[in-house]
This record gives C-alpha cells, structure tokens and sequence, in this order.
C-alpha cells in the first residue's frame, strides 16, 4: 500500500481502568511517563506515517488539547464518534477521510513500529491485513486463526487451544470495509470492527494476517501500569532511563536507574528514586521521600519520609509525610472480582490526598478526590469522593 | 488597519497561494475588508469586503492557478479612516495602476497630503488614508524619479505610523517600510516574505528579519537589501522562529476560544518552566539579568493586558512596592509623573498594541526602566523596552485573549516575586500547583449549563476584590466581546455605591469568592445585599467560606490562596462566557468591531 495516512482510534474509555479514566480516556494514562497515545503517535512516524485521524469521544478534550493540531510535524485530524458504540462504530466516524487503503491503530495498546511496519508491506492488494503476535494471553485478547498468511477465523478470547495469534490492533483496510462493518449484525448495540473483518472473511474476500515479533503491551487493569513502565524501560530503546533537565534535584538525593523523571519535577534533599521509577511532568517528592517500582503522574506531590513500593498515582496527588505504601503482592478488588496477588502496593487515583502517617495495605485502591485522614490504615478498595478517617 | 503580506519569489511557487495563506494567518488583526494585488507586465487589484473567504469567492478561478506572475501584496483591513467597503479595501494604487500599496497605521497628515494631490487635479476612490501613498509615489514617477526613489521619497511625506508595502507594474521588487508599526521579512526557500506579523508566513519559512523603525526594505526574489532612512545599506540579522505550523488548526474545537481555554494548563507549564525553585524557594527570571528596582513601578496595558496589570500592581503593593496600573491609552492624558528613578511595565500580548508602545516610548524618553511583559518574541515591546519578560503561552488566535491572559497573570507573579527578592516556598509550591487545578476546573466545570440558564439574562455583572477584582473586570470584559450582551464588572463594595440600582431578577451577579479571609466575607456581604434585590448570584468558590448558602449556582474551583486562585477562578468565567455565545450563535473567534491586536492609538 502507498498510503502514508492512518487512523488511531482513541475514543474508548477503557472502563477496566477505572478509576484512573474517570477525567480521561485510556490512551492518555501514561505508559511510563507519556501519554499511551503519543506511543502510538511516536511509532506511526518513526513507519512513516505523515498524516494522522484520531477518533476521539470519551472525554476528548484531554486527547486535543494534549496534541493539539500537529505531533511533531505530522498533521493531527480528530474526529468525533459521539457515543462509543464499538470499535467498528469509532472506525465509521473517521470514513469521510477515506477514500484509498489505510491504516488502522489502536489508541490504548502499545505497539512497535515494527508490527506497523509489517502490516503496510503485506497489505498489497488484500482488502484486509491484520497485523498479528505470539502472545501467552492470547486468551484474553482475539484470537486469529492463520492459514498460508489468510486469516481463516478470529475468535475473541478463544479458549480452545488451536494455534491462535494475537491481533495487535493493527490493520490495513481497503474502503470496502467500511460497507462490511455495517452489514454485520451489530452485538449488544456495537458494531465491533472484528465482526466487520469477520464479515469480509464470510463474503470471500482477502483478509491477512501478518505476524511480528516487535514488543506490544496492553494495560487491563490499572496495576499494569507498572508492568507497562517495565516493558518500556527494559526492552524499548526510546524509553532511555533519563531526567529531563527541567528537574531539580537536590545534591544528597540519589536517583537509582533506571528511571524517567519528566520536565518540572523537583526531588528533595536525601531522597531516594529508582529503580523502575516514573516521575509524570512536576512531580515533587519531598525529603528523605523513598520510592521504588513506582509510576507517579503529573503534579503528584509525595511528602517528606514517604516510602512509596509497587505505587500507581492519577494527577495532582498528594501523599502525605511519613506515609508508606508497603508494596506488593496483594489481592485486588475490582468490582465483584477479585484479582488475586497482584503486584501492586497501592492505587491512588486523580487528587486523592493524603495527610501523612497513612499506611497502604498491598492492593490498595483509593478512588479520586479521597480524603484519608492523619495516620489511618487503608485497605481494600476505598470509593471516590469520600474520607478515611483512621 | 490591520495585516499586511508580501511574496516575491521563483516561478513555480503560487503567488495567490502564499498571499491567500498568509491573510488567513493574520486575520485576527482584523477582518472587514481583505484584497490582494499581482503584478507583472500590469497590476491586478482584487478586493473584497467582508472576511477573506468573501475575497477568495470573488477570485477568478484562472487567478488562483494560472496565473504567472511571481511578486504580489495582500491586505486584511480593520477600518480607522472609512467604513468597511470594496472600495475602502486595500490594496490602493495610482490613477494609472503603476503602483499598487498596502499599509497597516495611521497617516497623521493625510488630509494635508491629499489636498494638496487633489488641487494637483488627483482624483481619489476611496475614504483610507492610505490611498495618498500610491498617489504621491504616482506623481514622483510622473516627474520621472525611478521607482525606489520615488517610493522613498512618498514615506518621507508621511507622519504618523506606518507598516507600507508597493508593487509596481513591470517590475520584480516589493518596496517596505515601517515605522511604529510591525513588518517582519521571511527568507525562504522559493522566495521572500513579508507580513505584519510572523504567522503569515511560518509556514514556509521560520528564517526571519526584524525591521526596525525608519528602515526600508527591497525583496527580489535573489536578495532582500534593508538600507536606513539615508540609503545607507543596513546589515541585518536572521533570526529563527521556534513556533511551527501548529498555530494553524484548531484541533477539533469548534472555535479557537475555547481550544485555547483548553490548552491553560500546558501554556502555564511553559510559563513557569525553569523559572521556579521550590528546593529554595526562589523565582529564577534569566531574561531579568541584573535588573534592581529602587523607584515606583508603573504598569500600562490595554483591554484584557490592563486587568493583568491591576493584579500586577497589586501583588507588588502587597509586597511594599508603590506600584500602579494604567490604561496605556489615558497615560499621557492623565500627565502621569515618570522619571529615572521609575520602572514602568508594559503588558501587551503582542507586542506592538500602538496605545502601548506609546506610553512604553514616553516612559523611555524620560529615561524610565521598561519592561515589556509579551507573548511575541522579536515584538516592537520587546525590543524597545530595557528588559523582556515572555509569558510563553504559545500563538492565540482567538480574538478574545484567554490563555493569555492566564499567562500574564503569572509571569506579573513570578515578575512581583523577582522585583522584591521575596519567594516563599509556599507562593512557588502555589504556582506549581496552578496547571492541574485548571485542568480539574475544565474537566468538571458547570458553565454550559449555567450558561444555558442565563443566556437570556438582561445584563451580566461580576464582582470581587482585591486580586479577584481584575477578574471580575475581566470576566465582564470577555461577556461584552463575545457575547455583544451587556456586561460590567465592579469591585465588590463599589456595588453599593450606584450599581446596585442596575441589579434585577434578570440581572445574574458573578460572585468571586475563594479562601475564608475578612475580604471573602465582606464580599459575602455585598453577595447579599444583591440577593436580598433578588437578583440571581452564581458563585465562584473554592468552598472554603459559606457563599454558597446564599448562591443559586456554586461554580466549584480548587482550593489555593488569593492570588493563585484568581488565575484559576478567572477560567470558570471564559467558559461561562464562551457558553453564553455559543448559545446565542456569535462569531466567537471574530466578534464584530474587534481585532486582537491593535496596532493605532
């Protein structure tokens, strides 16, 4: 395919990332310290992609005013599915600015240039090709059935144990797909673009698959945050363990690398950062601060003698001093279920806060713009809005 | 009279292209009028009144890709001196279309020029100052002074302010020249450009050239020669421009207004970058050097800029400074005392506001220290003034200034906290905190729906005081130009000495109150002497004090002392505003009568 434009579908909230999504959609929680989506951005340019639609929706105003009109030179185009009635639906929203074969990404999955890649160079005169991986998961993701480079099946979250691949998320489509998605039968109320694919598979026409072995990492639950920053830091070369030269760090505090600490932040006298720290934009942590396998988003301020373990913040929270998340492994509720030992010491979403002494028991959920008052002991899963009283 | 373009270059590039592009990028300096002329062999004028898009249906569908002619002028007017007209439109040119000008300012002598011309037998088209200019260059080729010549000695005519540029048939050149009005040069690759301001032409080239006042300028499409008011060649320097293309869409809001509310944060960031030091406390302004303060402090400013100043001046007041805000334009009027000894701030977004510049240039013959406090680097204020502080909040397009405002609010911090050697640690950790507390007031804000319930309302008025009072100026300012409705804003215990008599049951009051000091609850006060005449009272609290006992509505900000919370209380306004136009279907970007930069007095 010759074409150098694609479509990054970015309107979803991603509801099992709860609380972290309740201000912004999944592709903007930070993969490291970045924004998923500008990921995603990075390694649609680095294949060579010079023009950019991103479908937005859920809370879109955190996707455009982050990006705003360009992206390091490449023109950003949004489009607007107003409700979210499927991935197949999102794609519809963007069809006005097709008319040749083009590429389709997911905004909320890490991907590698090199998956991208491989799709445009197998795409040639299919009217589908899906970019596939070897994955462990396979079984919680969709699955596809692979016949001489023809996709002969895709099955979501298959449980048998044919020889399934991965769909990455990555796809090259032919105009003709857009008619296809609207002829499935729509399930639950959502036109999924799998059933689209599935669709032109059913009418006879050329659907591949073409697998990679570059790196793609999806976040399920807000805890692999952490697992994201790791993948990032240790296997993807982009992801250098720095600190950006805004950052003022006192002369007795001691970074451990690897560590991304972003523009702004300030670290106090005697604390210790890293390893497998994130530090998002202006992030303070106070004096004598610990904090270790951690990924703090923007404007997070951690009090003096904190110990931080195994923690995942939303913006602007304040953990008071001398408080301690203790760390993983812990068992998580989220909603009905139970994920049990999980690794993670504590969530703490959007401007909860803290006033210091507070103690985190691992697997600690905290909803936004909690109040935990001095020197109280959290556990479980606290609802937003609310206060912990010790 | 607002932007200006020029492009002369190689062949292959589109002339029309680059002139239509380059008006588009300047239309917020005004857009009642817009016209372009070409010229080769002769000059073709095409002009239009109404935005550009009613010039660019009027162009003959050849023009735009035919045509060959490979130097060409555009304007994009905002009138002074006649109504918005085809004919009022420029560019002008001479009896016999020799030449053709366009021209951003104000000709002071016009009327003394143009009877003289008319006496001459010269008849004139149209009520513009400007048309005087090709009319003289006109006469001088009659006596046959060659074109340069010819063009100089017609801007040595002229008094007032000007930024001027000519073609002229048969010729490959485009003549400047400016003089208390902005011209900026572009080097490019396909040729050269001028325009009032950079964004006419960032998209083909970020290598510019300041021209300074009385100087002229020549572009072929080989050099561009700058020489001074003697003929006397000039060296120049090429600067590069850091903002790229960006500036152009507006990334999926429906209006610039409200794309740049959104950006508050981010442009905050930029503001406060490497200039705060929490470890220590300190405010860190490089661009400030070695600057001392010992005499008063003076701010002038215009419009939205001249409501930053009042919450400068008061920031420096509080810290023991004996500072003042004036409107730039009653500076001189009002005969205010300035000397050595003062330090006088001038707050222009642009750069090159004329009422400004006016009294910065006063303040500089008296031998003031001036600081101009701006958004455009390279401006007239920024070089003109002693010292330059940038409030870095990116290109605005939106005629009503948003973020920038939000900008200013806080570079005048970080300059109070700079001019008086007193940080504090809890002053720096506010400021830090400002980006997420706006970003939490434009993720949860309720201003469309207060907007919807009082988009009918007779009148609009805000009060508050001390730093919320600027605010409260402010947020008045930006009802009145958006929405066209009417709007005051009043220091919350001057509501008792004569508004109050305009306040209704359809008049809502906008109450700032943040914190729970002695101010808040005087202005709780005044919140319930407008209650008790029924009038509704939205409120913009942090929830610290019990106003919203006696609101209808509660606009909610983050909790953060006086002076910070200002800066994020003020966005709950712009969004109520925007809300209330975009209800009542108003041009937002471009409200009627209004230009974003101003560039005469």
């Amino acid at each position: 395919m010759d074409s150098c434009s694609a479509i990054v579908l970015a309107a979803g909230e991603g509801t099992r990332l709860r609380p972290l999504t309740q201000h912004r959609p999944k592709p903007m929680l930070p993969a490291a310290t970045k924004p998923i989506l500008a990921h995603v951005f990075d390694e649609l340019i680095e294949a060579g992609i010079s023009d950019i639609t991103v479908v937005v929706g859920y809370r879109r105003n955190r996707v455009q005013s982050h990006f705003g009109p360009t992206y390091r030179n490449v023109p950003i185009h949004y489009v607007t599915q107003e409700k979210q009635l499927g991935s197949g639906h999102a794609l519809l929203a963007a069809e006005g600015d097709v008319d040749e074969s083009v590429l389709v990404v997911n905004g909320d999955q890490l991907v590698d240039r090199q998956i991208i890649a491989d799709v445009v160079d197998a795409h040639g005169r299919a009217d589908a090709t899906l970019g596939l991986v070897e994955h462990a998961d396979v079984g919680e993701y969709g699955g596809v059935l692979l016949e001489d480079e023809r996709v002969s099946e895709i099955v979501e979250n298959p449980r048998d144990d044919r020889n399934y691949r991965l769909n990455a998320g990555v796809y090259a489509f032919e105009p003709t797909v857009f008619d296809a998605i609207r002829s499935a039968k729509p399930r639950a109320g959502e036109h999924s673009l799998v059933d689209g694919i599935s669709e032109v598979i059913a009418s006879g026409g050329d659907v591949r698959g073409v697998v990679s072995d570059g790196l793609w990492v999806d976040a399920t639950y807000p805890w692999d945050l952490l697992r994201v920053a790791d993948d990032l830091l240790e296997y993807d070369s982009r992801v250098a363990s720095q600190v950006a030269p805004s950052v003022r760090v006192h002369e007795s505090a001691t970074i451990v690398e690897p560590v991304v600490v972003a523009p702004d932040c300030v670290i106090g006298p005697g604390a210790v950062i890293g390893p497998n720290v994130c530090l998002g934009e202006n992030v303070t942590v106070g004096a004598n601060a610990t904090i270790e396998h951690s990924v703090l988003d923007t404007d997070t301020r951690v009090g003096g003698g904190a110990t931080l373990r195994d923690c995942v913040t939303g913006r602007g929270v304040e953990v008071g001093a001398g408080s301690t998340v203790v760390g993983g492994p812990g068992d998580v509720r989220v909603g009905e279920t139970i994920c049990e030992n999980e690794g993670l010491g504590a969530l703490l979403a959007d401007h909860v806060r803290d006033e210091g002494g507070v103690t985190y028991a691992p697997g600690t959920i905290v909803g936004s713009d909690t109040l935990v008052h001095a020197g109280s002991t959290v556990r479980g899963s606290v609802d937003a809005d609310t206060e912990v009283r010790a | 009279m607002c932007g200006i373009i020029g492009y002369v270059g190689s062949d292959e590039s589109d002339t029309m292209e680059v002139l239509i592009d380059g008006l588009s990028g300047l239309e917020y300096r005004g857009y009642d009028s817009a016209g372009v002329a070409l010229a080769d062999n002769s000059i073709d004028v095409h002009k239009k009144e109404g935005e550009l898009s009613a010039l660019e249906s009027a162009l003959p569908e050849t023009t735009a890709s035919d045509q060959e002619e490979s130097v060409g002028i555009g304007h994009t007017r905002w009138s002074t001196h006649g109504p918005p007209s085809d004919v009022n439109a420029h560019p002008h040119t001479d009896a016999d279309r020799r030449v053709a000008v366009v021209h951003n300012g104000i000709i002071e002598n016009y009327q003394t020029l143009r009877d003289e011309l008319v006496d001459a037998g010269i008849g004139f088209r149209s009520d513009t100052d400007t048309e005087v200019v090709p009319h003289l260059i006109g006469t001088y080729l009659d006596a046959g002074i060659d074109r340069e010549a010819a063009f100089r000695r017609a801007i040595d005519r002229l008094e007032g302010s000007y930024a001027i540029a000519a073609v002229f048939e048969g010729s490959e050149t485009i003549y400047a020249a400016r003089k208390d009005s902005p011209l900026v040069l572009g080097i490019g690759e396909e040729g050269h450009y001028l325009a009032s301001d950079v964004p006419a032409f960032i998209e083909y080239t970020d290598r510019v050239v300041y021209l300074d006042d009385g100087e002229f300028a020549r572009l072929t499409p080989e050099d561009v020669v700058v020489t001074d008011s003697t003929g006397t060649v000039v060296e120049t320097s090429i600067e590069t421009i850091q903002w790229d293309a960006e500036d152009a869409g507006k990334s999926g809001y429906d209006h610039y207004m409200l794309k740049e509310i959104h950006e508050q944060p981010k442009a905050l960031r930029q503001c406060l970058r490497g200039r705060l030091d929490e470890l220590s406390g300190q405010v860190e302004l490089e661009e400030l050097g070695d600057l001392s303060r010992t005499g008063p402090v003076q701010f002038v400013a215009c419009g939205t800029s001249y409501h930053a100043a009042l919450y400068g001046a008061t920031l420096l007041r509080e810290r023991g400074v004996s500072a003042q805000a004036f409107l730039a334009s009653e500076y001189d009027a009002e005969a205010v005392p300035v000397g050595a000894d003062s330090m006088v701030v001038g707050v222009t977004q642009s750069g090159e506001t004329a009422d400004t510049m006016r009294a910065l240039r006063e303040a500089n013959r008296a031998g003031a220290t001036t600081i101009a406090v701006t958004n455009v680097v390279g401006s007239s204020a920024a070089r003109e003034c002693d010292y330059a502080l940038y409030i870095r909040a990116g290109p605005e397009i939106g005629v009503a200034a948003t973020k920038t405002f939000a900008s200013q609010q806080t570079a005048l911090t970080l300059l109070a906290c700079a001019l008086t050697d007193q940080g504090s640690r809890d002053l720096v950790r506010q400021l830090r905190a400002v980006p997420d507390q706006i970003q939490t007031v434009l993720d949860t804000s309720r201003a469309r729906e207060i907007a919807e319930v009082y988009e009918d309302a007779d009148a609009y008025f805000f009060i508050g005081r001390g730093y919320h009072r600027p605010v409260a100026l402010e947020g008045a300012l930006k009802m009145k130009e958006i929405t066209y409705k009417h709007a005051e804003g009043f220091a919350s215990g001057e509501l008792k000495h004569g508004p109050l008599a305009l306040v209704t049951e359809n008049t809502p009051v906008f109450a700032m109150v943040t914190g729970d000091s002695e101010q808040a609850s005087k202005t709780i006060g005044n919140v319930k002497e407008v209650e008790a005449r029924d009038a509704p009272v939205v409120a913009v609290t942090d929830g610290q004090s019990n106003v919203d006992r006696y609101a209808d509505h509660v606009l909610e900000v983050p909790a953060g002392d006086e002076i910070t919370s200002s800066i994020v209380a003020n966005v709950q306004l712009q969004l109520v505003s925007y809300w209330v136009a975009n209800r009542l279907g108003r041009s937002i970007d471009k409200p009627r009568n209004l230009a974003k930069s101003v560039t005469v007095e």
